[in-house]
C-alpha cells in the first residue's frame, strides 16, 4: 500500500518533503497552509484541495497488565504490530510512545512502563510536545473493569479510570484527539472523555461487556496489514480503521459462532453519546474520517511542481467534487441516469490519474 | 407488525376478581371432589381408600369403596369414589348400575351429574341428557356441573348457538349469583365453560386457565382440573406448560389412564418418541379408554397403517359409537387408505352426529398433512371452516397449508382471520409472526424455481442453487418421467427457529428440510454449526420428494420417498447423501433396524432416537436393492403404482412381482452380501470408556478394537506405530468416515510423514463418502495443491462450498485456481460469492470480480461492476486502469 502511494501521488516533490509529509517532520510545516480547526467541519472529500495539509501525528500506546500469559503475549504483540505500524507510516520515533507491562520485554521499542506513574509522565510529556495545529492518538491496548460504573483501564499497579484520563488529556493542545481504548468494559470512556474536536472510540457499548475484546487486535491489524483502506485513496483513516476492527470483530464471533460480546462504539461529534456504524457524512464519524495517522498524504503541494501537473491536480479535485455531489444526488436520480453520468466522471477522473502517474515518472 | 399474544396470567374481568377474592371453602361434593377424603386419619377404611384411589392401587381402591359404599348409610363421597375408581378402569357398565341405583335411592340426587357422565362415556347421549337433567331438576349439590354438561352435549351435536348460550349463562349466573362458587367440581366445570366460549371470546380462554388453576388450589388431588387445564394447554401448543400440568398428576398416580393418555398427546404433538407405548399404558389401566385407541389409531395413521388405524378406531367406538374424535379418525384412514365408499359412509355417520361441527373436518385436514396431502388437507379445511366459522384452529390449518402448497397470501389471510378468534394459538402466531419478519425476503427466478432467500444471503446462495436447482430438475425429471409443477418454490431460513415455525408451527423441530411438494424449505447453511449438514444434498434430497410425491399423487409412502430421496443425494455428487456407519451396521448386526415391511415406523414411531437416522439409509438400500433386483425403472414405476392408490402388497406385487415378506427377506440377504464382513466385525459393538484402555494386542476382526488401539497409539504420539491398527480397522469397515475414522487419523499421519500421495489417497476415500466432513475436503484440496493438481484442489474446495460458504479466503482461493486453469465462470461466480460475503474492503472485492468478468469476456458486467468499485472508491488506481481498458481509451488496462 505504501509503495504504491508513493508512487502514485508523491512524485515530483523533494525527500524532505515527502519525509517531512510522512513523518510529520515540524520543518515541513511551512507546506501547512493553516492548522486544523476543531471547529470547523471536515472537508466533504478528504482530497479537497481546501483541506489544510498534514498535521503532525504523537502516538501514545499503552498496553496494560496482562494477568494471564497469553494476554501478555497478544497486548505485546499487538503494542510492536502498532509500533511498527507507525514507524511505517513515517511517524518519526521521537512520536511515538509505547508504554508497556514490562519494557524489558522488547526494550528496542517500549519507551517505559506503563504503571500509573509512566503514564503520568508519557501524558505530561505529550502536553508540552503537542501543540495546536497537531493531532494525538491515545491507543489503550488491555483488560478494563467498571466497578462501581467507574470505567477504568487496568495498568500494572493502580489502575486508571476514564476520569483519570480526561485528567491528563486535558492539557493536551494537539488540534485534533483520537483516544481509543480496546479493553473490555471500555464503553464508559465515551461520555467521560467525550469532547469537541476528540475522536473517543471504545471496543464495548458499556462497562457490562466484561469479556476479553477482540477489537484491538484488529484495530492494530488496519493500519499494520492491507485491507482497511476502502476507498482505496492509499490511507487509513481512523474512521475506516474502525469500521475494519469493528466489523473483522464481529466476523470473528461469527464464524465461531459465538454470541458478539463487544459492540465497539463512536463518538467524534462531542455530544457523549457513540455510534456503533459511523457513516462518516453525518453525526458521529466525520472528525475520525479525517484522521489519518502520519498526517495527509495528499501530495497538493506536488501540485508546485509544474504548472501541468498543478492544473491537473485542480481539475482532479475537481471531479473528485463533482463525483461527491452526483454520489449525494443519487437517491432522487433514475439509475440510468446516475450511472452514465458516474461513469463519465469516473472515466475523466481515471484519465487524469493516469495523466497525473505519467508525469510523475 | 408486532404480534402480542395475550398475557397467561392477565387481569381478570370484574366476576372473575371478585371469585378470585372470595378464596376457596373447605367443603366439596360432587363427581370430581373425592379428594377430600384422603384428608381424613390414616388407618381409617376410608382414608385408605382414598390413598389407594389416589396412586392409582385401583383394585384395592374399588374394594375398599365397594364395602364403604354398601352401608345402608354410607357416605355419598364414598358412593362417588368407588364409581370414579369403577370408571377409571373401564368397567363403566358396572358403574353405570350402581349409579342407577343410588340415583333412586334417598339422597340419590348426588349420583344424577355422574350418571350421566358413564352414561356419556358408552356413548348414551339420551340417556346422560335425562341424568343431567334430572340433577338440574333435582337441584343437586353438583348441578353446575350438570349444567354445563348438557351445554357440551348440545355442542357436540351441533347446537352451538343454544350451547353457547347455556356456557355463557352459567358462568354468568354461578359467578354474578354472589355466591361465588367454591368447590373445585363447580370451578372446574365454570372453566370448561369459559374454555368453550372461548371460540368466539377469546379473553375467556384466559378466564378458563384462571378458573382451572382456582380448581386446582381448591383442592389439590383433583385430578380433573388439572386434567382440563392440561387439555387446554395442548390445544394451544403449548407442550412445555402441558407437562408441568401433568407432573404432579403422573407422579402420584402414575397408572392415571387420561393422564398417560395426555401425556402421550404430548409426545405424540411433539414428535418425541413414546407417543403409542404410553398411549398403550393408558389401556393397561382402562382398556375400553376411547381416548387412547384413537390416539392409537392416528399413531398408525402417521405410519400409513391405514388398516391398524381403522380397527384402532372401532375399538373406540365400541366403547361410545358416537364418538366424533374416532368417527373423524376412522374417517381418515379410509380417505387415506382410499377408501371412497368407507369414508364416505362414517362421514354422514359424523355428521348425522354434528352436522354443524369442524372436528371431522380438522382432524381430516391434520391428518392429510401429516401424511402429506396437503392439497386435501386445505380441500378439507376449507370444508370445517364452512360449517363452523368459529373454529378457530381449522381457519389455522387451512392457513397453514395454504402456505404449504404455495398459496401465501390466501394462507395468510386465514391465519389472521384465527388469530383474530383465538390469540392464544402459539402455532398461529408463530407462523403470522414469521410472515411478518420474512416479509423482506428476496425472491430470485431461474425458469423452473423461485428461490426465497434473507437479503443478506441472496448474493451469495442464488448463484449456486440456480445451476444446481436446474440440473437437479433435469436429472430427476428424466428418473421418474414426471415434472413437477413449476415454479417450485424454495425457502431457506438463516435461523433454525424460523424453519422449525414454517415447518411445524413451533421451534425445536430436528430436520434441516421439508418438501410440501413443489414448495421446499430448509435451513440455510447458517442455521447450522459448520460441518452440520449439506446444503447441495438437502436441497437435492427435498426436491426428490417434490417428484416422488408428485408422482404419486402424494401416495408414495414415507419410508419409499425417504430412501428414494437419499438414493438421490448419493447419485447426485460423490460423497453425497448417507452412507454405512459403524453404528448403522451394529444396529442391523443387533437385530435392532426394522423389516422393510414396517419400516415406516423408524420415521414415525422410532424405538430409539439414532433409529430414524437409520431408517433413511436403510430405505436408500432398499432402493439400491430393488435397482440392481428389478432394474433401475422399478423405483420409478412403484412410485407410480403408489399413485393408481394401491397399497404397499399390492404395488409390491405388481411392479416387483413379489410380496412384502420377501422383500424383507431379500434386503436381508441383500444386507449380508453386501456388509458380511463388516458386519462380523462390528457386530460386538464399541467397547465402553475411552481409547486409554484399548487392549494392547486387539482382537483381530473386531474394527472397534482395532480402531481402539490405533487412536490410543496415535494420542500417545507413535503415529507409525499406529498405522497397522489403523490400516486393519479401515480394511474392516472402509465406510468409516469422519474425525473418528481410520482413514482420517492416516491421512494426518501420512501429511505428517510427507507422504503426500497417500495422504491424498485417503482423503480421496474419505470425502468420496461423506458429504460434510469439512476439514478433510479443506486438507484434500491442500494436499492436491502441493501435489500440482489444481483442478482437483478445486473441485474439493467446490464441494467445501456445499457444507459452508462463508469463508471469503475460500472462495478466492477457489476464484485464483479457477482462473488458473482457465475455469472463466467459475471464477467469476467465486469473485461475486466474495462481494455477496460483505467484506470490508468491498472495492477491493468488486474490483476482483470485475477482472473476472472481463476476462471471462463479460464486458458489460464487467464495466458495471467497476463502477460500483470506483463508486466506493473514486481513485482506485487499478480500477480506474481496467475501466479505461473497458472503455477502450487506454491500454494495460489490468
Amino acid at each position: 500500500m505504501r509503495v504504491r502511494l508513493a508512487g502514485k501521488w508523491w512524485c515530483g516533490m523533494g525527500a524532505a518533503a515527502v519525509a517531512s509529509l510522512l513523518g510529520g517532520d515540524p520543518r515541513a510545516m511551512t507546506l501547512a497552509a493553516a492548522s486544523p480547526d476543531p471547529a470547523s467541519p471536515p472537508p466533504s472529500h478528504p482530497h479537497s484541495n481546501l483541506q489544510p495539509a498534514a498535521p503532525t501525528t504523537h502516538l501514545l500506546l499503552i498496553t496494560g497488565a496482562g494477568g494471564e500469559p497469553q494476554y501478555r503475549a497478544a497486548f505485546l504483540e499487538a503494542g510492536a504490530s502498532m509500533v511498527d505500524a507507525a514507524l511505517r507510516l513515517g511517524l518519526p520515533k521521537t512520536h511515538v510512545t509505547w508504554l508497556a507491562e514490562d519494557p524489558a520485554r522488547d526494550p528496542a521499542r517500549i519507551s517505559a512502563r506503563s504503571d500509573r506513574a509512566g503514564v503520568e509522565r508519557a501524558f505530561a510529556a505529550l502536553a508540552s510536545q503537542a501543540g495546536p495545529a497537531d493531532q494525538v492518538l491515545v491507543l489503550l491496548v488491555g483488560h478494563g473493569s467498571a466497578q462501581g460504573d467507574v470505567p477504568r483501564f487496568n495498568l500494572p499497579g493502580p489502575d486508571l479510570a476514564a476520569g483519570d484520563f480526561a485528567r491528563l488529556l486535558a492539557p493536551v493542545k494537539a488540534g485534533r484527539v483520537a483516544f481509543v481504548n480496546t479493553a473490555s468494559a471500555s464503553g464508559g470512556f465515551v461520555p467521560a472523555l467525550s469532547a469537541h474536536g476528540r475522536v473517543v472510540i471504545t471496543a464495548t457499548k458499556s462497562g457490562a461487556e466484561r469479556n476479553g475484546t477482540r477489537f484491538g487486535t484488529h484495530f492494530v491489524r488496519a493500519y499494520a496489514a492491507d485491507g482497511a483502506d476502502v476507498d482505496k485513496d492509499g490511507r487509513v483513516s481512523l474512521l475506516e480503521a474502525y469500521t475494519f476492527a469493528r466489523r473483522e470483530t464481529a466476523s470473528v464471533y461469527e464464524r465461531d459462532r459465538r454470541l458478539l460480546t463487544e459492540h465497539a462504539q463512536l463518538d467524534d461529534d462531542g455530544d457523549g453519546t457513540a455510534t456503533a456504524e459511523p457513516d462518516g457524512r453525518t453525526g458521529d464519524g466525520q472528525l475520525a474520517r479525517a484522521f489519518f495517522v502520519g498526517g495527509r498524504t495528499v501530495a497538493r503541494a506536488g501540485a508546485a511542481a509544474t504548472p501541468e501537473s498543478a492544473a491537473l491536480e485542480q481539475r482532479k479535485a475537481a471531479l473528485e467534487q463533482r463525483i461527491a455531489d452526483l454520489r449525494a444526488r443519487k437517491s432522487s436520480m433514475a439509475a440510468d441516469v446516475y450511472e452514465r453520468e458516474l461513469e463519465q466522471l469516473l472515466v475523466q477522473l481515471a484519465q487524469v490519474n493516469r495523466q497525473l502517474r505519467g508525469a510523475s515518472r | 407488525m408486532r404480534r402480542v399474544m395475550p398475557n397467561a396470567t392477565p387481569n381478570a374481568t370484574p366476576s372473575l376478581a371478585r371469585l378470585a377474592r372470595a378464596g376457596v371453602g373447605a367443603f366439596a361434593v360432587g363427581v370430581l371432589a373425592l379428594s377430600a377424603c384422603a384428608m381424613r386419619p390414616s388407618g381409617d377404611e376410608r382414608a385408605d381408600a382414598a390413598a389407594a384411589l389416589h396412586a392409582g392401587r385401583y383394585d384395592e381402591a374399588i374394594a375398599r369403596y365397594t364395602r364403604l359404599a354398601a352401608a345402608p348409610d354410607a357416605a355419598t363421597a364414598d358412593r362417588l369414589a368407588l364409581l370414579r375408581a369403577l370408571a377409571d378402569v373401564g368397567r363403566y357398565d358396572d358403574a353405570i348400575r350402581h349409579a342407577e341405583q343410588w340415583t333412586a335411592a334417598p339422597g340419590g340426587a348426588a349420583f344424577h351429574t355422574t350418571l350421566g357422565v358413564l352414561r356419556r362415556e358408552r356413548g348414551d347421549l339420551a340417556g346422560a341428557e335425562r341424568a343431567f337433567e334430572q340433577a338440574l331438576a333435582a337441584r343437586a349439590p353438583d348441578s353446575l356441573a350438570a349444567r354445563v354438561q348438557l351445554a357440551v352435549l348440545a355442542m357436540d351435536r351441533g347446537a352451538r348457538d343454544e350451547a353457547m348460550r347455556s356456557f355463557a349463562s352459567t358462568l354468568d349466573d354461578a359467578l354474578g349469583s354472589g355466591g361465588a362458587p367454591r368447590t373445585s367440581s363447580d370451578l372446574t366445570a365454570l372453566g370448561t365453560a369459559a374454555r368453550y366460549l372461548g371460540r368466539t371470546e377469546p379473553q375467556r380462554f384466559r378466564d378458563a386457565l384462571r378458573l382451572y388453576d382456582l380448581a386446582i388450589a381448591a383442592d389439590t388431588l383433583d385430578p380433573e382440573p388439572r386434567l382440563r387445564l392440561a387439555e387446554l394447554f395442548l390445544e394451544k401448543f403449548n407442550s412445555p406448560e402441558a407437562q408441568q400440568t401433568l407432573a404432579p398428576l403422573l407422579a402420584a398416580n402414575p397408572r392415571h389412564a387420561e393422564a398417560l393418555w395426555l401425556a402421550a398427546r404430548r409426545l405424540h404433538f411433539d414428535g418425541q418418541p413414546g407417543a403409542p407405548a404410553q398411549a398403550r399404558q393408558a389401556l393397561q389401566t382402562n382398556a375400553r379408554f376411547a381416548p387412547a385407541h384413537v390416539l392409537l389409531a392416528r399413531s398408525s395413521l402417521d405410519a400409513e397403517a391405514y388398516a391398524e388405524a381403522a380397527a384402532q378406531a372401532e375399538q373406540a367406538l365400541a366403547v361410545d359409537s358416537t364418538r366424533l374424535d374416532a368417527l373423524a379418525t376412522l374417517a381418515a384412514a379410509r380417505w387415506l387408505a382410499g377408501d371412497s365408499a368407507g369414508f364416505d359412509a362414517v362421514r354422514r355417520r359424523a355428521l348425522a352426529r354434528n352436522p354443524q361441527g369442524a372436528e371431522l373436518y380438522a382432524v381430516l385436514a391434520a391428518q392429510s398433512a401429516r401424511n402429506r396431502l396437503y392439497a386435501d388437507a386445505v380441500r378439507f379445511a376449507a370444508e370445517g371452516v364452512r360449517l363452523d366459522s368459529t373454529s378457530w384452529s381449522t381457519a389455522a390449518l387451512l392457513g397453514v397449508n395454504q402456505l404449504r402448497v404455495g398459496q401465501m397470501a390466501a394462507g395468510r389471510q386465514a391465519l389472521e382471520r384465527a388469530f383474530a378468534g383465538d390469540p392464544y394459538d402459539v402455532w398461529t402466531k408463530n407462523t403470522l409472526d414469521l410472515l411478518d419478519a420474512t416479509a423482506k425476503y428476496e425472491e430470485t427466478r431461474t425458469p423452473r424455481f423461485v428461490f426465497v432467500t434473507d437479503p443478506k444471503e441472496t448474493g451469495l446462495l442464488a448463484p449456486y442453487l440456480a445451476t444446481l436447482a436446474e440440473e437437479a430438475y433435469d436429472s430427476l425429471a428424466r428418473r421418474y418421467d414426471y415434472r413437477p409443477p413449476t415454479p417450485v418454490r424454495l425457502e431457506l431460513y438463516p435461523r433454525h427457529a424460523d424453519f422449525s415455525v414454517r415447518t411445524v408451527g413451533l421451534a425445536g423441530f430436528d430436520a434441516v428440510g421439508v418438501s410440501f411438494g413443489s414448495v421446499l424449505a430448509m435451513d440455510s447453511p447458517a442455521a447450522r454449526d459448520r460441518g452440520a449438514f449439506n446444503w447441495g444434498s438437502t436441497f437435492w434430497h427435498e426436491l426428490a420428494h417434490a417428484f416422488t410425491l408428485g408422482a404419486s399423487g402424494h401416495r408414495v409412502p414415507r419410508w419409499l420417498s425417504e430412501g428414494i430421496s437419499v438414493r438421490e443425494e448419493r447419485r447426485a455428487r460423490p460423497g453425497w447423501g448417507a452412507d454405512a456407519t459403524p453404528e448403522f451396521l451394529t444396529a442391523y448386526a443387533q437385530n435392532r433396524l426394522l423389516p422393510v415391511s414396517r419400516l415406516n415406523d423408524g420415521f414415525v414411531r422410532p424405538a430409539y432416537p439414532e433409529q430414524i437416522l437409520f431408517s433413511y439409509y436403510q430405505a436408500s438400500l432398499v432402493v439400491e436393492l430393488m435397482e440392481r433386483e428389478w432394474g433401475e425403472a422399478a423405483v420409478p414405476a412403484l412410485v407410480r403404482a403408489y399413485g393408481d392408490r394401491l397399497t404397499t402388497p399390492q404395488a409390491v406385487e405388481r411392479v416387483l412381482r413379489t410380496t412384502p415378506a420377501d422383500l424383507d427377506r431379500r434386503f436381508d440377504a441383500y444386507m449380508r452380501e453386501r456388509f458380511g464382513r463388516q458386519l462380523a466385525a462390528v457386530r460386538e459393538g464399541p467397547p465402553e470408556g475411552d481409547d486409554a484402555g484399548a487392549a494392547a494386542a486387539p482382537q483381530e476382526g473386531n474394527y472397534y478394537a482395532q480402531l481402539a488401539r490405533g487412536r490410543a497409539l496415535y494420542a500417545a504420539r507413535q503415529p507409525a506405530q499406529a498405522v497397522p491398527y489403523l490400516e486393519r480397522a479401515k480394511a474392516l469397515l472402509p465406510e468409516a468416515v469422519g474425525p473418528e475414522s481410520p482413514g482420517w487419523y492416516l491421512a494426518r499421519i501420512r501429511r505428517d510423514q510427507g507422504d503426500l500421495q497417500g495422504a491424498a489417497r485417503e482423503l480421496a476415500a474419505l470425502t468420496a463418502r461423506d458429504e460434510d466432513f469439512y476439514d478433510a475436503y479443506l486438507a484434500h484440496a491442500e494436499v492436491q495443491l502441493q501435489l500440482g493438481d489444481s483442478t482437483g484442489a478445486a473441485r474439493a474446495l467446490e464441494q467445501t462450498i456445499w457444507i459452508s460458504p462463508y469463508d471469503a479466503a475460500l472462495h478466492e482461493r477457489l476464484a485464483a485456481l479457477a482462473a488458473a486453469t482457465g475455469d472463466r465462470r467459475t471464477a467469476v461466480r467465486e469473485r461475486a460469492a466474495v462481494v455477496a460475503l460483505g467484506p470490508v474492503d468491498r472495492a477491493e472485492a468488486l474490483y476482483q470480480l470485475a477482472r473476472a468478468q472481463y476476462e471471462a469476456g463479460d464486458r458489460a458486467a464487467a464495466r458495471r461492476t467497476v463502477l460500483q468499485a470506483l463508486e466506493d472508491a473514486p481513485n482506485f488506481d487499478k480500477a480506474q486502469e481496467l475501466l479505461l481498458a473497458l472503455q477502450g481509451s487506454g491500454a494495460g488496462g489490468r
